[in-house]
């Protein structure tokens, strides 16, 4: 599985950090998401699919 | 008007969130909107528009070029009234900061403050929130009687607000009174004068902030505005005291207001706060976020359509008012199975308590942060408190905030863990000086050493 969180979507919510921590990793400056890599690791598939799910943006896919 | 403009404002509904009954017949109307109109024309208040929907309220978030929360107030470009419906009378000739501006002048500000409100910014402050709290609860922890509002929950986010600000701790009071009654005293009310001569106080103390701050600069949010210049110019001061008053409004009356909400519930179904606190670990964030969601603290926002356009398959033309209800689209069931019933673990959680898009609420770390600490410091220390179902005092009308004016609870005595809140608020004072603790996170890294 790979993510992708779509920068001109994300306002910085936070919600995909707090379900995926592992996952995901936020801008010091603003708190903007990025995917720690775009490859999800296995265990964290199930995480990752609930960040997609608490997106308040819809800003992050799973392909 | 022609018949053809009127033709297109439907399905049509009679909203009116300002009215005494709207906070009891909440869940009814918003089902009535899920159910058949989740955007919808009320002729209230001059006639606007209503966004009920999630999806709807997505819809807007991305047409933002589409649509302004522009304030006029000087009759200088389209003469927009910004995001509240109506615009209030209190603060007229005074923009609600950077909430009722458009990119890139809205950008500027959020790029200034940004560093000091982000969640690696905030988590710098947690010893500081502690205490702030732990002092509150010395001061009723023996006599086994709080009011949850007026002790903890009034308390911490106004001193922590302050502190992020750079103006002094002590000065709270002043700031707290205003931010508190200037949203739920109604213009009818005899309190109204009193309440209209501490919001002048407070605009005043900050405009005299500015001066300060220039003249001796200190860090904190009020010296990021002050230093701040938008294409090589400094904004006016009228627009930077907007930004500073707003700040003050979503630092302390919403954080208030979700705590008391949470609380009362929490003393309501006492299993679930024996669950929240022993599963802290993993219910601590979910819950919040549920709470979040259920209460909705900042129930909406204006917005003035700025083109004509079609969103979300209604016609707009320019210059149509929107309200877009972060509260209803919050209860949407499309989105939230069950949506009336609070879930501490609710999956798949995307509410729109912060709002959407590039507004997002720039202090929801904040809030997050200081809900969390004043949560589980009461749950520790007063583990069996059950509120007074008589005492508690809601708004009298929710159309700007959904919050709690008292909330007097009782609970098992136990002992103080340290001094009382005026010798607390001296020492974290000094502390905030000497650690620089307002700077950014751009420039100070390390936690707050309170000990």
């Amino acid at each position: 599985m790979k993510v992708r969180v779509d920068p001109e979507r994300c306002q910085g919510h936070t919600l995909c950090f707090m379900r995926a921590p592992e996952a995901f990793e936020l801008s010091e400056i603003d708190g903007h998401s990025t995917p720690v890599a775009d490859e999800v690791p296995e265990d964290q598939e199930a995480a990752v699919v609930e960040a997609v799910r608490s997106c308040p943006e819809r800003a992050i896919g799973v392909f | 008007m022609s018949d053809d403009d009127e033709a297109r404002k439907h399905p049509r509904v009679h909203f009116d969130r300002h009215a005494p009954e709207y906070r009891d017949r909440f869940e009814e109307e918003t089902r009535g909107f899920h159910e058949g109109c989740p955007l919808a024309w009320s002729d209230t208040y001059g006639g606007h528009w209503v966004a009920a929907g999630n999806r709807e309220l997505l819809a807007f978030a991305r047409a933002r070029e589409k649509l302004s929360n522009d304030h006029d107030v000087h009759g200088e470009r389209r003469g927009y009234q910004g995001i509240n419906i109506p615009a209030p009378a209190r603060g007229r000739g005074i923009r609600g900061g950077f909430l009722e501006m458009d990119p890139p002048e809205q950008r500027a500000y959020r790029d200034a403050l940004n560093p000091y409100l982000s969640p690696a910014a905030i988590a710098r402050w947690i010893p500081f929130i502690d205490e702030v709290a732990h002092a509150c609860l010395d001061e009723r922890i023996e006599s086994g009687r709080i009011d949850f509002v007026d002790d903890l929950a009034n308390i911490v986010p106004a001193v922590f607000t302050l502190a992020m600000m750079g103006i002094p701790l002590k000065k709270w009071e002043l700031y707290n009174e205003p931010a508190h009654a200037g949203v739920y005293t109604p213009p009818h009310s005899p309190e109204t004068a009193r309440v209209v001569e501490a919001h002048r106080a407070m605009l005043k103390d900050i405009g005299a902030t500015l001066h300060e701050v220039r003249a001796n600069p200190r860090p904190g949010l009020a010296d990021a505005l002050a230093r701040m210049e938008i294409d090589g110019r400094a904004p006016s001061d009228g627009d930077l005291v907007g930004a500073l008053a707003l700040l003050i409004g979503g630092g302390f009356d919403t954080t208030t207001a979700l705590t008391a909400h949470a609380l009362e519930w929490l003393s309501q179904h006492p299993a679930e706060r024996d669950r929240l606190s022993r599963e802290r670990a993993t219910l601590l964030d979910p819950a919040t976020e549920e709470f979040l969601r259920y209460f909705t603290p900042a129930p909406g926002d204006g917005r003035t359509v700025a083109e004509d356009c079609e969103i979300a398959g209604k016609e707009f033309r320019e210059g149509d008012r929107l309200w877009l209800s972060w509260a209803m689209a919050n209860r949407d069931p499309a989105v939230f199975p069950d949506p009336d019933r609070v879930d501490l673990a609710r999956p798949g959680n995307r509410h729109t308590a912060f709002g959407l898009g590039i507004h997002r609420c720039i202090g929801s770390n904040v809030a997050r942060t200081v809900f969390k600490r004043m949560l589980l410091h009461v749950l520790d220390r007063a583990p069996d408190f059950v509120c007074d179902p008589g005492g508690a005092v809601h708004y009298e009308t929710i159309g700007v905030i959904q919050g709690m004016r008292h909330l007097p609870a009782t609970f098992t005595p136990g002992p103080r863990l340290g001094p009382g809140l005026a010798e607390t608020l001296e020492t974290l004072q000094r502390i905030c000086d000497e650690q620089g603790l307002a700077e950014p996170v751009t420039v100070r890294k390390a936690e707050a050493k309170i000990r």
